[in-house]
């Protein structure tokens, strides 16, 4: 029988066409399909509202205040979310696999996970609102049975805080759908292994379950992360007045009513092209540590 | 594995067949157009008829047959309950036997623009033929070259400071900044705009967008700086207010819409009293609802229209700007309470039915800023918002 | 007979190997009794997330359920569902996300799988173009996608037309909007796909199939793919709920489809929106659970417990 020879894994592969040729059109299609619609951001960056070749939008990227602080606020929703997100969302995917749960409570939540996965925007802010807002039932249902005024004692859903707490119906169901697989691939002939080594249910998580599901948890908080960053409508419909994140920023420069500087807009997304670069930077850099121990 | 198989097939099948009645779907209201010619043929001899119009009826003829020919006309930014333009879409596809092509009926006017450029070389359905934009976007598309002039059959009784003079934008309707307040969960109506600083509409005031980026919340700004004394060149006192409203825990940041109305969430919603008279109808008295047009800083907001430079159906396009400057498509407009921009004309020539006229808002007193004042307004606001209302709110220290 | 040996190797990986017999230890008690614990707290994480979902959503059914006055009724649902246009647009989104779905995992599945196999110096940039979507706003995308789509592609210094421009036949919008939904679900398809392929050892896999002497197809539809299974699903999940709910890319390209319609209903109105909101929201969780059965379940948990 014809024996293909595959190189052995830790060889140094040279990386010749053949290879490459396997995902060109993965390429292809990111070439045609996100650069080339893209190229008009990038284009349009460069460009002032007089229509000519300009640094200015990049300079007042860093200079104004108004544009850091926008950043700093998109980042750190964005964190927020990606590790509360990741924390709770990791519990519940592992309730329904490792943890014992019935089958048909799995199947609930998953494809209850794909649905809540996409509710944003205005359906979710008003979903929240309508609970815990001034008016939301569970405020007036406080207050008229127990006695317990909730924004007399300083809650306010529409903060920072707020927000992040409204994110998390869309960023636990997402870390739920891509765990599910990593846990499911927890060979139980390790556990066993383990046991019979002596190890306590502790050690086997901390030594050997943990560590083989970091790089599946740490690629999930960037998908995370990068969803919160981009995420758009609901903190408009929420905050829309009061907190400045970066991408209501660029919506009111694009697409306001008003007229803006459409290239300021654009040099605000390639900003946030960097920082998402920068990010998959650090993520990629705490990949490797975290998967050197597999080899 | 086979019942899975089997049920893959099904499945694969269902989705076949919905595409095939999806990309059946349109051939199938392409018909009507075919189907109604004849009525509209007969309606060229019809209009022809009044010695009067004999003259204005032959281009008209033309025009509608040679929009008949395009076929379709693609709109874009026209949600169904503003200005009642739903009654308008409708009254165009049967009488002239067009189909019409909405684009995205939440767009803004920055959007509008955009989907101009974008679509320039596309004769496609994804280019919008004729826009209604904000008014200082009317001189700028102009000078960008994306529009097209065309002076409607009614020109002249278009107020001349709400038209470009070349014809390439013309004011539509307009309306005057209101409260619309939900009076099941405040009883007491404000007035004015300094009664809303009172302690009882604590955490019960909202705008209808985000000033940064929504017209209607600019001008929002801007009319309560009117009445907090400033003026048509001065929109600061606007900004102060609005401080003072937020620092005394009135304005909510939320966005207001008519559900967090019902909710009582934003008990009490800025918004434009076209808007606000729809919604009222829209509640059908659940919640009870009452809308107010200040008594001090009435300020008047126009939109205006304009024919793409690169739309694939200019003659549809013209036919549309015909039927709404036209005394039917104006009355239409004013059904939705929106005050259409031939208005004086027509209550001089005494065209308007009655019950409509008792239901239009009283107006008296509001001011119409220009273009210049608009833009002053604008990049004060825009700059100064943030700082206003605190919203450099950075994340728990 | 190449397949008989495949399915072997396939199941061979998913036997776990029975250690447990006759080792007990000292801390295999402890283990049971953790073991129970351990199932509490899943009960613990599973009703505080039913109830953190569920809340809101009763408090959106309970808005809509009050349109008239002081009356529990579905006045909001009859006048919402009046126009027979929400079940064409809601068909018409599921068949589009049934072809993005399909189109995504035949580009994603092979991608990942050569990636992980014989290039993984292509790792770094390829995650990075499929966050990329996450930054490039969707109206940007769909502008992007019209100025490059919408004239004709003419063979450079002559004036030959090759194609008609997509945008201006039905089915070239589709194909475009189905393109353009592929670029939306990349990061989460991409993701999903990938951590389900590291958790399946595709080198050994592939190796034992070759050494059969499989072709690399059939190596991807019969030893891979099925491995992956549970992560697919996740990804076409995502996928699904992405393009049944999107607006952007179908409003700007003239695509009747779900999400442009149900803004065009409840934009200005009080409570139908919510009646929408909820009823889609069980719908698209129906639909889901079709996905899920279809694609024969979630795939085998290969050892978990």
């Amino acid at each position: 029988m014809a024996q293909t020879s595959l190189p052995l894994p830790n060889a140094k592969e040279p990386s010749n066409l053949k290879n490459w040729l396997g995902v060109s059109p993965f390429f292809l299609f990111a070439i045609l399909f996100i650069l080339f619609p893209s190229l008009y951001l990038v284009e349009g960056s460069f460009i002032n509202q007089e229509g000519q070749f300009t640094l200015q939008n990049y300079a007042d990227l860093l200079r104004s205040p108004a544009i850091v602080n926008a950043y700093k606020l998109s980042i750190q929703i964005s964190a927020a979310t990606a590790i509360g997100g990741g924390i709770f969302g990791f519990l519940l995917a592992y309730s329904i696999t490792v943890g014992g749960l019935p089958r048909q409570l799995r199947s609930a939540l998953i494809t209850f996970s794909g649905v809540a996965s996409n509710f944003a925007g205005v359906p979710l802010a008003f979903a929240f609102i309508a609970t815990l807002g001034r008016r939301g039932f569970v405020t007036l249902l406080l207050k008229d049975n127990l006695n317990i005024d909730l924004y007399q004692a300083g809650f306010d859903l529409y903060t920072f805080w707020g927000l992040t707490a409204i994110y998390m119906f869309f960023q636990f169901p997402l870390m739920v759908l891509v765990m599910v697989p990593a846990l499911d691939g927890l060979k139980r002939e390790w556990r066993e292994a383990a046991e019979n080594l002596g190890a306590s249910y502790f050690q086997y998580w901390t030594r050997v379950a943990m560590p083989i599901l970091l790089p599946s948890i740490l690629g999930s908080m960037i998908l995370l992360f990068g969803n919160a960053f981009g995420a758009y409508a609901t903190a408009y419909a929420l905050t829309g007045g009061r907190l400045g994140i970066i991408t209501i920023q660029i919506g009111a420069q694009i697409r306001g009513d008003v007229l803006h500087n459409p290239g300021l807009g654009y040099a605000m997304a390639m900003g946030m092209v960097i920082i998402m670069a920068v990010s998959l930077i650090g993520y990629s850099w705490l990949q490797k540590v975290s998967e050197r121990w597999l080899r | 594995m086979k019942t899975r198989k089997s049920l893959f097939t099904l499945f694969s099948l269902l989705l076949l067949a919905s595409l095939a009645l999806a990309a059946c779907g349109p051939a199938a209201t392409e018909a009507p157009p075919a189907a109604t010619e004849p009525p509209a043929a007969t309606e060229a001899p019809a209009t022809a008829a009044p010695a009067t119009e004999a003259p204005a009826a032959d281009p008209m003829a033309d025009l509608i047959a040679a929009a008949q020919a395009e076929g379709m006309l693609t709109t874009i930014a026209l949600p169904h309950d503003w200005c009642n333009y739903g009654e308008a879409i409708e009254t165009f596809k049967t009488k002239y036997g067009l189909e019409v092509n909405e684009l995205n009926p939440d767009a803004g006017s920055g959007d509008e623009i955009e989907a101009i450029k974008a679509n320039k070389d596309n004769p496609g359905p994804q280019a919008p033929d004729v826009i209604d934009v904000g008014f200082a976007f009317g001189p700028s598309s102009k000078a960008e070259g994306l529009i097209q002039p065309y002076k409607v059959s009614t020109w002249d009784s278009i107020p001349a400071d709400a038209k470009d003079a070349e014809g390439y934008w013309y004011g539509d309707y307009y309306g005057v900044l209101s409260f619309l307040v939900n009076t099941d969960v405040q009883p007491e109506v404000p007035q004015d705009w300094a009664d809303l600083l009172d302690p009882k509409y604590n955490g019960q005031v909202a705008l209808s967008g985000d000033p940064r980026a929504s017209n209607q919340a600019i001008q929002s700004v801007f009319a309560a700086s009117l009445a907090n004394g400033g003026s048509l060149d001065d929109a600061q006192p606007g900004l102060d207010y609005f401080a003072q409203l937020n620092s005394a825990g009135n304005l909510v940041p939320l966005i207001a819409n008519n559900g967090l109305v019902a909710t009582g969430e934003t008990a009490v919603r800025i918004t434009w009293d076209y808007n606000a008279l729809a919604a009222i109808d829209s509640f059908e008295g659940n919640p009870a609802a009452q809308v107010v047009i200040p008594a001090s800083g009435r300020f008047a907001g126009v939109y205006v229209q304009a024919i793409s430079a690169y739309a694939p159906h200019p003659n549809a396009a013209k036919l549309w700007m015909e039927f709404l400057y036209s005394d039917e498509g104006q009355t239409i407009w004013m059904k939705g309470y929106c005050h259409p921009i031939r208005e004086q004309d027509m209550r001089d020539r005494g065209v308007i039915p009655a019950d409509l006229l008792a239901k239009l808002p009283d107006v008296t007193g509001a001011v119409f800023p220009t273009v210049a004042q608009l833009d002053a307004a604008k990049a004060l606001i825009t700059a100064n918002w943030d700082a206003a209302v605190g919203a450099n709110i950075q994340a728990a220290p | 007979m190449a397949s008989k040996g495949l399915r072997k190797v396939v199941a061979m990986s998913d036997t776990p190997f029975d250690v447990s017999a006759g080792q007990g230890g000292p801390g295999k008690k402890r283990w049971s009794l953790l073991r129970i614990g351990g199932r509490f707290w899943s009960w613990v994480w599973f009703i505080l997330g039913a109830v953190y979902f569920l809340v809101p959503l009763f408090a959106t059914l309970r808005h809509s359920l009050r349109m008239e006055r002081d009356v529990i009724g579905f006045k909001a649902y009859e006048r919402a569902f009046e126009d027979p246009s929400f079940l064409e647009t809601f068909l018409l989104s599921n068949a589009l996300a049934v072809a993005t779905i399909v189109c995504s995992a035949l580009l994603i599945v092979p991608t990942a799988y050569w990636i992980r196999l014989r290039l993984p110096q292509a790792r770094r940039i390829a995650e990075f173009i499929t966050l990329l979507p996450f930054v490039i706003p969707a109206i940007i995308l769909v502008f992007g996608l019209i100025r490059t789509y919408s004239t004709h592609f003419t063979i450079p210094f002559t004036d030959i037309e090759l194609f008609q421009p997509l945008t201006t036949t039905k089915f070239g919008t589709y194909a475009l909007i189905t393109a353009g939904y592929m670029v939306l679900a990349m990061p989460y398809m991409y993701r999903s796909v990938d951590t389900g392929m590291r958790v399946v050892d595709i080198r050994t896999l592939t190796e034992a199939a070759q050494s059969l002497g499989a072709g690399w197809f059939t190596i991807i539809t019969q030893v891979i793919l099925p491995n992956v299974r549970s992560a697919l699903l996740s990804g076409a999940l995502l996928t699904f709920a992405i393009v049944v709910g999107e607006v952007t890319l179908a409003s700007f390209l003239g695509v009747d489809a779900f999400g442009p319609y149900l803004f065009l209903i409840g934009q200005h109105k009080a409570y139908e929106p919510a009646a929408l909101s909820f009823v889609t929201f069980l719908m698209t969780w129906f639909a889901m659970g079709m996905i899920q059965f279809v694609t024969g379940g979630q795939g085998q948990a290969t050892g978990a417990h």
